[in-house]
């Protein structure tokens, strides 16, 4: 989120350069503003992170710290095991952002292009599962894993968010397969191209920057998620690091310096990956437009 | 409709390949832990008196059984609280583990069979011989998951109570006695007002208003009125004279000033790090404090009291080992749960600040500590723990903030505050 405020102001000042216009200095002064709002809850995460439990006690949330007071950070890397949970991280999202595009393609193949009978219930049908909320599912979910011996193993996760990201991806790519151009399409079946070739050669090809973008979306999301994580994988072998942080709220108490060390190692994965991928997403939001 | 028929078989296939890796998997597992690994579950800090106790138990265990290790995981309280009931129901359930008291956590896992009845065990034992009454009662359930009735289905090995945490530099600096009567405790108050400091700290987002009201209802009260209240042995009447006496107390106690107003968005937290930063005068709340306040507060010199002139006060035993149903290692889980009912542990407890059940006064080296052990020794020996005002029904936690808020707001009287307590619990009560 705060790459994305970060990045904007850029645009008015490329505009003012050409026209000096006094309402693009207020929209400049407003974005920075909303900016350091948006990056505010995120310097007091800093803060407290690197502050002793004594200091925050004595000074309050709100005070920088004194020095660089790295334990905090430390103990929770090893109190968790943190090395193996970002393993986790990363193998579950992984997975369930190249499954879930490529289900999504798949599906919004034959809702897109092919326009099969029905199209229209089924992408409202899959919007109406985007909108349940994962406490109805859990349920069911959990009966199905342990009937199927998957219980508690990261596989039944994948699954699960494979198969609930790419409803969305499905949804939202339909729309875009929707509006391909059709020349293109008549072009290769003149050619002979099969529809497995069409897809292959001209689909995913052209629409590549759509499919980065839900690659990373589908990434960040899968890696945020905790309800279901946090019934599915049990074992703390198998944790993912937004059901690690969970550790540190007890019942009455909370440890509020550890608990911003924590929630700063597991913001910073997604922030390196999403700057990673900060160009993918820019290009990607132009994908509709044809070359 | 064919891809939607690929992404099936794509599905069928990672299905498939997950069960025979899971199969693998579970073979192992039984295998491997028959009698020779005890798979424990907590969920208290490392630095915590109970962390450290239990991780000497852990140690105790694995040298007087050699061959077994113990496979400790530390959990979240969130994730016991909302998963515990699908783990004990499937074969991932841990050995023994930590599990909250009370009516809607273990009494109704025992409901439904998920915890194992270790009466004989705690007889054979004698853990019962080290636990009083009012400890007892909320380790044992009745057939429709009731605490105190008559099965066992978990032994506490720590409890807890509340107590009133006071800032001593500020009672000296402000030149107010340490009260030892009720007369004394608003006096002192009273004189706090008058410097214009704000003698209670107050957490109205959270737990703390609906203790100190319950705190209040209580010196009115007596044991039945309790039982009826905890254990539905009576009917419960709100307006009656103790509850009457607590809310519209409480209400006053907020227009004298003793409890801020603004307290009534503050989160228990903050209310800690408020006592902790040095502001406020007094602080009445749980002994889950004591280690922290132990360890974090440096600057100034505090104590404890408990409240004045009360045959009853909140508290009860702390959280519970149980052991699932479908444990593998129940023999194992006795002899960890045994370990800790030991004085060495128990003294480790006392040690770091806990409340232990049958500790050794004469080894507990520092007197602050010695004192949070007597005064816990006061309290069960004239039976005065009356556990906790949210329990008896299913979401009145919530009822509870969101009454004691409109108290502190002044936005209900009494009376309608009581009458809103009371539509909820009955509403709430178990059939």
């Amino acid at each position: 989120m705060s790459a994305t405020a970060a990045q904007s102001p850029i645009k008015p000042r490329v505009r003012t350069r050409r026209r000096r216009d006094p309402s693009s200095h207020m929209v400049l002064v407003a974005l920075i503003v909303l900016a350091a709002v948006m990056l505010l809850p995120f310097v007091i995460v800093v803060f407290n992170a690197l502050k002793t439990p004594q200091e925050y006690g004595a000074n309050g949330a709100l005070a920088p710290p004194e020095g660089f007071y790295l334990q905090g950070l430390k103990d929770f890397w090893e109190r968790v095991d943190f090395g193996r949970k970002l393993l986790n991280s990363i193998i579950i999202s992984g997975s369930v952002a190249v499954l879930a595009v490529i289900l999504s393609v798949l599906n919004a193949y034959a809702l897109g292009i092919g326009r099969i009978k029905g199209r229209l219930w089924i992408l409202v049908l899959l919007l109406m599962a985007n909108t349940l909320p994962q406490e109805a599912l859990v349920y069911p979910l959990y009966y199905l894993s342990k009937q199927l011996g998957i219980y508690d193993t990261r596989l039944s996760v994948i699954i699960v968010f494979a198969v609930i990201q790419s409803a969305f991806g499905t949804y939202l790519l339909s729309s875009v397969l929707g509006a391909f151009p059709r020349p293109l399409l008549e072009a290769a079946r003149m050619d002979g191209a099969s529809k497995w070739q069409v897809l292959w050669r001209i689909i995913v090809p052209v629409t590549r920057p759509t499919l980065s973008v839900l690659l990373v979306f589908f990434f960040i999301w899968t890696w945020n998620e905790f309800l279901i994580p946090l019934v599915f994988l049990i074992s703390n072998d198998n944790q993912t690091v937004s059901v690690a942080l969970g550790v540190l709220h007890g019942q009455r108490l909370m440890d509020a310096t550890m608990s911003s060390a924590s929630a700063l190692l597991g913001i910073l994965p997604t922030l390196i990956f999403f700057l990673i991928f900060q160009r993918t997403l820019t290009r990607g939001l132009t994908a509709g437009s044809i070359k | 409709m064919f891809k939607r028929g690929k992404g099936a078989a794509l599905l069928a296939a990672l299905t498939a390949g997950s069960l025979a890796l899971s199969a693998c998997g579970g073979g192992d597992d039984t295998s491997g832990s028959a009698g020779k690994e005890l798979r424990l579950w907590h969920y208290e800090g490392p630095t915590s008196a109970m962390g450290v106790a239990w991780k000497q138990a852990i140690q105790e265990f694995e040298s007087t059984h050699p061959g077994v290790k113990v496979k400790f995981e530390e959990k979240g309280f969130e994730q016991i609280q909302k998963t515990a009931p699908m783990v004990l129901n499937s074969k991932d359930a841990p050995d023994v583990m930590e599990y909250n008291k009370g009516n809607a956590t273990a009494g109704l896992l025992s409901k439904q069979g998920l915890l194992t009845d270790m009466t004989s065990e705690v007889t054979k034992r004698g853990w019962d011989k080290l636990l009083g009454p009012s400890v007892q009662t909320t380790a044992k359930y009745d057939a429709k998951g009731v605490m105190g009735g008559d099965k066992w289905f978990g032994v506490p090995n720590y409890a807890e109570y509340l107590m009133v945490y006071y800032n001593k530099d500020l009672f000296d600096e402000n030149d107010v006695k340490v009260p030892t009567t009720f007369a004394e405790f608003t006096a002192a108050m009273d004189a706090f007002v008058k410097k214009g400091i704000t003698p209670l700290g107050n957490g109205g987002a959270e737990y703390m208003a609906q203790q100190y009201l319950y705190q209040l209802a209580l010196t009115k009260a007596d044991r039945a009125w309790v039982d009826g209240f905890e254990r539905y042995t009576s009917k419960v009447d709100f307006h009656d004279a103790a509850w009457t006496y607590g809310a519209t107390t409480f209400a006053d106690w907020v227009k004298k000033g003793y409890i801020a107003k603004n307290s009534v968005g503050v989160k228990a937290e903050d209310a800690g790090a408020a006592f902790i930063s040095g502001k406020v005068p007094m602080l009445f709340s749980g002994s889950w404090w004591y280690g922290r306040f132990a360890s974090d507060i440096k600057a100034f010199e505090w104590d404890t009291f408990l409240w004045p002139e009360t045959k009853l006060t909140l508290g009860s035993s702390g959280n519970l080992w149980v052991v699932p149903q479908g444990s593998k290692n129940k023999r194992l889980a006795y002899d960890f749960i045994d370990i800790t009912m030991k004085k060495g542990i128990q003294n480790t407890l006392a040690n770091n600040g806990g409340v232990p059940v049958a500790a050794d006064e004469a080894v507990v080296n520092s007197p602050k500590n010695k004192q949070l052990i007597q005064n816990f020794g006061t309290l069960v020996g004239t039976d005065a723990l009356a556990f906790y005002p949210d329990w008896p029904v299913a979401g009145f936690y919530d009822t509870f903030v969101a009454q004691t808020q409109k108290l502190i707001n002044g936005s209900a009287p009494p009376d309608r505050v009581l009458g809103d307590l009371q539509k909820a619990y009955d509403s709430g009560l178990p059939k």
